[in-house]
């Protein structure tokens, strides 16, 4: 069995009364790609940024490696940071810096690279990206589809093990979503380790090893693509898989 | 001595020409420096004022932050609801009366102008702040930046970009505003002007020519402003490097073109 990289025991948590989840339990081991998928309000995302820690569990463990990063005093937050990165629905890039320096950035004031290599890095994941001819454009002189595809070169600078994707093609016109799972899928076929929350069914059916269903706050159905997506046993799965539809 | 208006004009500037070039260049002084440091303030009180409670901040740690948001709102508080010339008043006499300063007046109109300016910085920086999107505070977290990091490299900047324009207001009603100082007689423009005027009871010229000066001072200022904005935001074009039938080529596109460039990509 591969090497776990994430481990979630019974994780909780509220936004004041209100319980976002209940009870998390859930592994994904070293190059597996897990896509979360499920209604809105289920708590998908609240789950991938309870991981990257951009809100508080209540309770339970996040284990990284063995480690769990909310008690473990040896964790070394900033450098867990960069190991897990995070793409968002609304890229975030950084709109003071062009391109190159989006990617940079990070490098230089995380891991104390040099600016050579931080430039020699980035240079290398934006041509994986297809965008290391726009690296003097501004964030906002690119439109979604693009600017992802930084998104992604950015987090890719930092060397992670990890990557989690917030709905990383809801907000991009039809048109341009394809390049970006075009990208996604790209870095699980080398092994890269992904959580991705997603509602594009055709992309966890062809790259997920493994699809985990939300609903409510708990995990309601997880499998390999072909259980839960070609004969899902819940109520609600079904409901929701014919929603897409 | 002269008699049509203009010919008063003429003479009163040759007169008192030196006189209105030093208290232009003070109250220049007076409103430049008290524009940057109640900037400085500001900025420093927007800072404290976003930080966040980090998980398991101290009781001593919380208690002190939230005595210092008391202070802060006390302080902006005071010097916003009162009028700067009245502050001017107050603090001059009375840390003349009571703290046995005696203030050099140019100090003092520095000091008065930088901690007013200050109180309405703090709160124009906070909208600046707020005016830059939470994703970015979230993604520069996210590659394991720390707060200050975050605020120096990637909010700030943005924000005192945003800022800018309200940034040049204060400047200007400085430069203005700097007049009232003329009650603890500092030597600015208005305060020479009142001195000029007395000597022949030529008001009327006097301060004509002085509103000239000071719509000289507010145009050149805030020209220069908007140029300094410009500069910040760069060109609206951008280069490509490396076309594919020539690496070291350069291609300059617009918004556009970059869409256009964009479905190619695609389509390959």
């Amino acid at each position: 069995m591969a090497e776990q990289v994430i481990e979630i025991r019974d994780l909780h948590k509220a936004f004041g009364s209100h319980e976002v989840l209940k009870g998390i339990d859930f592994t994904a081991s070293k190059g597996e790609v897990v896509c979360i998928i499920g209604s809105s309000g289920s708590g998908k995302s609240t789950l991938l940024r309870c991981i990257n820690l951009l809100e508080n569990p209540d309770k339970g463990e996040i284990r990284y490696h063995g480690k769990d990063i909310l008690t473990d005093e040896t964790v070394n937050m900033p450098q867990y940071h960069a190991k897990v990165g995070m793409v968002f629905q609304q890229f975030n890039l950084f709109g003071n810096m062009n391109v190159l320096e989006n990617c940079m950035t990070g490098q230089m004031k995380v891991l104390g690279r040099s600016r050579e290599e931080s430039m020699e890095n980035a240079m290398k994941y934006l041509r994986k990206v297809g965008m290391e001819a726009y690296v003097g454009a501004k964030p906002r002189q690119l439109s979604g589809g693009p600017k992802q595809r930084v998104a992604i070169a950015r987090t890719l600078a930092m060397d992670p093990e990890v990557i989690l994707f917030d709905e990383p093609t809801s907000a991009l016109d039809p048109e341009m979503v394809g390049e970006v799972l075009a990208v996604m899928q790209n870095l699980a076929q080398e092994g890269m380790t992904m959580l991705v929350v997603t509602h594009e069914m055709g992309f966890a059916r062809a790259v997920a090893s493994k699809v985990v269903f939300m609903d409510q706050g708990v995990i309601a159905e997880e499998g390999t693509p072909d259980e839960v997506l070609g004969s899902p046993k819940h109520e609600r799965l079904q409901s929701f898989l014919r929603s897409m539809l | 001595m002269p008699t049509t208006f203009f010919g008063w004009v003429g003479f009163l500037l040759e007169q008192y020409g030196g006189l209105f070039l030093s208290g232009t260049g003070m109250t220049l002084l007076i409103a430049l420096t008290g524009t940057i440091f109640g900037f400085a303030i500001g900025l420093l009180v927007a800072i404290v004022r976003t930080i966040e409670i980090p998980r398991g901040m101290g009781l001593f740690k919380r208690a002190l932050r939230k005595i210092a948001h008391m202070l802060i709102a006390v302080y902006i508080q005071i010097f916003r609801g009162t009028p700067m010339i009245v502050q001017a008043m107050v603090i001059y006499y009375g840390s003349m009366q009571y703290l046995g300063i005696d203030m050099e007046r140019t100090v003092a109109a520095i000091l008065i102008i930088s901690i007013n300016t200050g109180a309405y910085m703090a709160e124009i920086i906070r909208g600046g702040i707020i005016s830059v999107d939470k994703g970015q505070f979230e993604a520069a977290h996210a590659i394991g930046m720390t707060h200050w990091q975050t605020m120096t490299t990637v909010v700030l900047p943005q924000a005192i970009r945003n800022i800018l324009p309200s940034v040049g207001n204060e400047l200007i009603v400085n430069i203005k505003d700097s007049s009232v100082l003329n009650v603890i007689s500092v030597s600015e423009l208005f305060f020479q002007a009142k001195s000029a005027a007395g000597t022949y009871y030529k008001y009327f010229e006097v301060f004509f020519i002085i509103a000239v000066i000071y719509l000289i001072l507010t145009v050149t200022v805030s020209r220069i402003l908007r140029f300094v904005e410009k500069k910040m935001d760069g060109p609206d074009n951008y280069v490509i490097c490396g076309s594919q039938s020539d690496s070291r080529s350069e291609i300059i596109v617009s918004k556009e073109q970059e869409k256009e460039v964009d479905r190619q990509w695609q389509s390959k």
